[in-house]
């Protein structure tokens, strides 16, 4: 925590984008279990580079075995899922490389998985990427914060703890 | 208590929408509601989506949910329902 933060004992979180591409609302997804919000509040990224960092400092609370998606969980309790395209557990791990484990401590900014974003639109998949607070009801507002074409690392939603 | 098993056969196992739907059921109870990956012997808290997806279940594997509260008559029997109509 920085000085600043010690001193106002500011109670926000920042979370940045996990990959390069352009933001877009979780309503626009074409599947209900985002748009809907079934997993939780968030944003959703249009990658245009399939290098995907993390987001927030944490632990790796799940890593799908077919690599497509990971959970975050935060020293604060945030549980953030990056959802890397829509079905894309279809594809059973094809096209997806994880360059960490399950359990792991990883930085903000940290290489995740990697996806052959090419080859998962060529075989019928999209590459929208949820990214998500899978306990937001847990969390007095979250707050997408960029429209747009982001950078990987750029703020993209704000939590109030 | 109540205690419901069923093996999963979606082909995806308990991961993100079926998960997410799991989750969103199991969260209408009063009751508090455990889900144990017996493969594995993993437990998790049924109301929290990343705990029931970090569980790891997949196809072909068994899971207990363990019922406690009010309403477990009730929740066992249609989470139950739940489970064999979607997963």
């Amino acid at each position: 925590m920085g000085f600043w933060e010690g001193v106002f004992k500011k109670k926000e979180m920042t979370i940045v984008s996990p990959a390069a591409g352009n933001c877009v609302s979780l309503k626009e997804v074409p599947d209900p279990t985002f748009s809907e919000e079934i997993l939780g509040r968030g944003m959703a990224i249009e990658p245009s580079d399939g290098r995907f960092y993390a987001p927030v400092n944490g632990t790796v609370s799940t890593l799908f075995p077919t690599r497509h998606a990971i959970g975050i969980t935060t020293k604060e309790g945030v549980e953030m899922l990056i959802h890397i395209g829509i079905d894309t557990v279809n594809l059973k791990g094809e096209h997806f490389k994880a360059h960490v484990e399950q359990g792991a401590a990883v930085q903000k900014g940290d290489l995740l998985l990697e996806a052959d974003l090419q080859a998962i639109l060529e075989a019928g998949y999209q590459t929208v990427t949820p990214v998500l607070i899978c306990n937001s009801e847990e969390f007095k507002n979250i707050t997408p914060v960029e429209n747009g074409q982001v950078a990987a690392g750029d703020a993209v939603m704000r939590v109030e703890l | 208590m109540k205690t419901v098993q069923y093996t999963i056969t979606d082909p995806v196992g308990l991961h993100a929408r079926p998960a997410g739907l799991f989750v969103k059921a199991a969260a209408a109870y009063e009751s508090g509601i455990t889900v144990k990956n017996l493969e594995n012997g993993k437990s998790a808290d049924a109301k929290r989506i990343m705990a029931v997806m970090a569980l790891g279940v997949k196809q072909g594997n068994q899971i207990e949910l363990s019922v406690e509260g009010p309403d477990e008559d009730i929740a066992a029997a249609e989470l139950e329902a739940f489970l064999k109509e979607k997963l």
